[in-house]
């Protein structure tokens, strides 16, 4: 015991002047580096720029020895000739050690040098790097994951869907707020008002709309055999034109074709607020019994569901806007909420094959949740054992979902 | 305009809108018809001076053709002047697909405005695809890849597996399954509370932008 | 044919965006961007139709005398006035590169003191809506809406100095139930949680759709039903 005493008491002295002595030595380099001349960036290296249509080349670099001594950032210098006149492209923040200049020809040859700046405005420069040439891959590879894990999920859709055609049987749960919608049209024809259908307020060229337009077919198509009024105000022209194509096709398709009117669909304005002062217009002078809100909503979702709602109507909402989706929550009957919009069309229409599609993406949920589960677990055995076997295979899930901003 | 007459029309119609919270009324329906045949013109002429006159005419040189000063040179200027193909002539097709879309006005030829149609929805399925791939679906799990060392990091995880499972259309809500279902609506239960409690503010300063015009800039009785 | 070319042209458009997210290469990098400038365009010639189909309903009040058909009227001469005044640039400087929105033009005018008045007390009509809505949900009938209330009701103290004050008093170990901490545990939380599962229930909704349409299995908006 003593003994181990006497030596820790030695080791400790020793290892107390060793620090000492570094800490001088240290000490004495930097005030002698403080006379000395500002050291350059080196080993710079030039290549094109991985994944993109060309026209970018990446210039990297061991930062300056002097990063600690007022190092304020790095100027990029480039021309296309080695003993050419090298004129400057950009600057990069002290430390670091990447630069991509987005602006060349792919036809050029480029070099490139890299200037330390110190707070005195001293420069000094690197050497040249080697010669480089931007170029458009045909693969981007860092989105090789996206690729994988996209294919399995549309893969899991395409196979169900097949798989359904051949008749196979599919069990898929209620939904509240489809299983309504032919009580709702139902009630419409007994009061005998009309049955009010907004399809969202973007264009088509969202995809909620698309689906909003899926729906009103066949939602269409029950209101024709019913015999009751419908009212599709839109605010937008192709959405307009979009509209009444589908329910035109869902009345020859119910064999009422002499029911259908073209007066069912038509244009109000592309203007939010507007398009929603003509739907309370609209609701409070109709009364219709049942209103459907299906796709995109901003703001004026609320407006539109507290006057049905003033009115007695029976409300069935649908969005994928996460921030409209409480104020339908709160107003309306039903909602469908997020997925359930998009999976709304194919459990209406009842053919197999788009039912199959659900399943589809229900192999995409088995995918997420396993992901996340597998991925925490991970990291949890990671954070616990500190073993580099857990940490790499967490940081391997991890990749396997991040997204590279190339 | 006069201010004090300007601005008397605004309040009008600012009175006229919020008159319909009391009951549907014709200065209501003023103006709510001129809202709708004012705002139908005004975006009808923005798109016309911000898509259809840059992206087409000036793109395709159409706008120098018809004697335009200051107009850029186009991909028709291109063609017949310098004998080039110019990137730009492709949205000569645009044009095409547009026109296509009024021919849904002829009886006999309409069907072939669903060609533009077919083109817009394909695109749109296409890049809504890609875009709620990356960002909705891979980097909201990448972010809650989580170690579960924390009271926190457990709600999440929890949280966005249960709320998952609440969407899941192809087994039955009983059981183990359906209790986890329960608990994942609780969860979209909370986030819609915390969106509504969040905007409920947000939308009441709006209001109090509006009394804050008619009382203050109109009547000057607020300063 | 005339219900197969719009789906292979769906089929095309479709499947080419999604390979070309992977192919950076000229022409396929930039075909996201182009298209959506096509589809700009396209959408202004539909407006033609969009604007025909609001003369002809409006036009169609006014002839058959409909009970409101003065305010029809009034539709009409508001558009008629605003396309007029912003294509012409009535009151401003005239020619394809004159500004529109230039002070003193009769289409800024008409838009400063027409339309933006009515867009915003539209919007601020919010308020009273929110405020109804809010009502109704105290009522809440079962277990999900009072979770929904509460939650709303937590975020929106924390939001107010009054929740500030509210529970200030409690004592340090306990100050993580004080409303501005609880409400943003609750945002950063069991809010994220939520926003997290609907947001990949949506893309997985979206890539089903997309496919479904991409692949012709849903033609719906078509109008491909009878054939």
């Amino acid at each position: 015991m003593k003994a181990f005493s006497y030596s820790f008491t030695f080791y400790c002295l020793l290892g107390l002047i060793l620090l000492a002595t570094t800490d001088g030595l240290a000490q004495v380099e930097s005030s002698d580096s403080l006379l000395s001349p500002l050291l350059p960036p080196s080993e710079v290296i030039a290549e094109d720029h991985p994944g993109d249509a060309g026209a970018a080349i990446i210039v990297r670099w061991k930062l300056s020895p002097d990063e600690d001594r007022g190092v304020t950032g790095y100027e990029i210098v480039r021309s296309t000739s080695p003993t050419g006149e090298f004129s400057s492209i950009g600057f990069a923040a002290a430390g670091s050690n990447r630069y991509v200049d987005a602006n060349t020809e792919d036809s050029l040859t480029y070099y490139y040098k890299v200037l330390a700046i110190d707070v005195d405005k001293n420069v000094s420069e690197s050497e040249l790097s080697p010669p480089a040439r931007s170029s458009p891959q045909w693969f981007n590879f860092h989105l090789l994951n996206l690729l994988i894990i996209g294919g399995l999920i549309c893969g899991a859709v395409i196979y169900f869907i097949a798989h359904a055609k051949k008749g196979k049987k599919l069990f898929l749960r209620k939904i509240a707020g489809l299983e309504a919608v032919d009580e709702a049209i139902g009630r419409a024809t007994e009061m005998g008002r009309p049955i009010l259908f907004i399809p969202g307020i973007l264009d088509m060229d969202d995809v909620q709309t698309i689906a909003a337009i899926t729906i009103l077919g066949r939602v269409a198509k029950t209101i024709a055999q019913y015999d009751t009024k419908l009212n599709v105000p839109t605010s937008r022209s192709i959405v307009m034109s979009t509209a009444m194509e589908t329910v035109k096709e869902a009345y020859i398709s119910a064999g009422r074709a002499d029911a259908y009117s073209d007066d069912f669909v038509h244009y109000v304005t592309d203007e939010q607020f507007g398009y929603v002062a003509a739907v309370n217009g609209i609701m409070v002078r109709e009364r219709p019994a049942t209103c459907f809100y299906i796709g995109a909503f901003f703001a004026e979702s609320l407006i539109m569901a507290e006057t049905g709602n003033a009115i007695g109507a029976i409300q069935i909402a649908g969005t994928a806007m996460p921030a409209q989706l409480p104020f339908f929550v709160a107003a309306c009957d039903y909602t469908l909420i997020g997925e359930e919009l998009f999976a709304a069309s194919a459990y209406l229409s009842g053919e197999p094959k788009q039912l199959g599609s659900l399943k589809g993406q229900d192999v995409g949920k088995i995918i997420a949740m396993s992901a996340i589960v597998i991925g925490a677990l991970l990291e949890t055995f990671f954070a616990i054992s500190g073993s580099s076997f857990f940490g790499s295979l967490a940081e391997l899930v991890h990749k396997l979902f991040s997204i590279v901003a190339s | 305009m006069d201010s004090v007459f300007s601005h008397t029309i605004a309040a009008i119609l600012t009175i006229g809108i919020i008159s319909f919270l009391y009951k549907d009324n014709p200065l209501y329906k003023f103006c709510e018809s001129l809202f709708i045949g004012v705002s139908a013109g005004y975006w009808f002429v923005q798109q016309y001076y911000a898509n259809l006159l840059p992206k087409l005419f000036d793109n395709l040189g159409i706008t120098k053709l018809v004697g335009a000063e200051n107009a850029p040179e186009g991909a028709l200027q291109a063609l017949f002047l310098e004998g080039r193909l110019d990137d730009n002539l492709l949205y000569l097709i645009a044009g095409v697909l547009g026109v296509m879309m009024l021919l849904r006005l002829s009886p006999k030829i309409g069907w072939i405005a669903r060609w533009p149609l077919a083109f817009t929805v394909g695109s749109s399925a296409g890049l809504y695809f890609i875009t709620y791939f990356q960002s909705n679906a891979m980097s909201q799990l990448e972010h809650t890849i989580l170690p579960l060392n924390s009271f926190n990091n457990l709600v999440l995880i929890v949280g966005t597996v249960t709320g998952i499972i609440y969407f899941y259309f192809s087994k039955e809500h009983k059981g183990v399954f359906g209790g986890a279902a329960k608990v994942g609506i609780y969860f979209l239960m909370i986030t819609f509370g915390a969106s509504f409690g969040y905007t409920v503010m947000s939308r009441m300063s709006l209001l109090i932008g509006r009394i804050d015009f008619l009382f203050g800039t109109w009547l000057g009785l607020v300063k | 044919m005339r219900r197969q070319i719009p789906v292979v042209i769906t089929f095309i458009v479709g499947s080419v965006l999604i390979i070309s997210v992977f192919i950076p290469h000229k022409p396929f990098g930039q075909l996201g961007e182009n298209f959506s400038v096509y589809f700009d365009i396209i959408a202004v010639f539909a407006f033609i139709l969009g604007a025909g189909n609001l003369l002809r309903v409006h036009g169609n009040r006014i002839y058959k005398k409909h009970k409101d058909w003065p305010y029809s009227v009034v539709t009409v001469a508001g558009f008629t006035v605003m396309m007029i005044a912003g294509l012409f640039k009535i009151g401003g400087s005239p020619g394809i590169t004159g500004d529109l929105t230039e002070p003193g033009s009769m289409f800024e005018d008409l838009y400063m003191y027409v339309f933006t008045p009515l867009m915003a007390t539209m919007f601020a009509l919010l308020a009273f809506y929110v405020a109804s809505a809010s009502h109704r949900a105290f009522r809440a009938k079962n277990k999900e809406a009072t979770v929904l209330l509460l939650a709303a009701f937590v975020i929106l103290l924390g939001r107010t100095p009054f929740g500030v004050e509210l529970t200030s008093w409690l004592p340090d170990p306990l100050s993580f139930l004080e409303i501005p901490n609880l409400a943003s545990w609750i945002m950063s939380v069991p809010n994220m949680a939520g926003q997290r599962a609907i947001m990949v229930g949506i893309a997985l909704g979206v890539i089903a759709m997309a496919l479904r349409v991409i692949l012709g299995v849903e033609r719906t908006y078509l109008g491909a039903d009878s054939e």
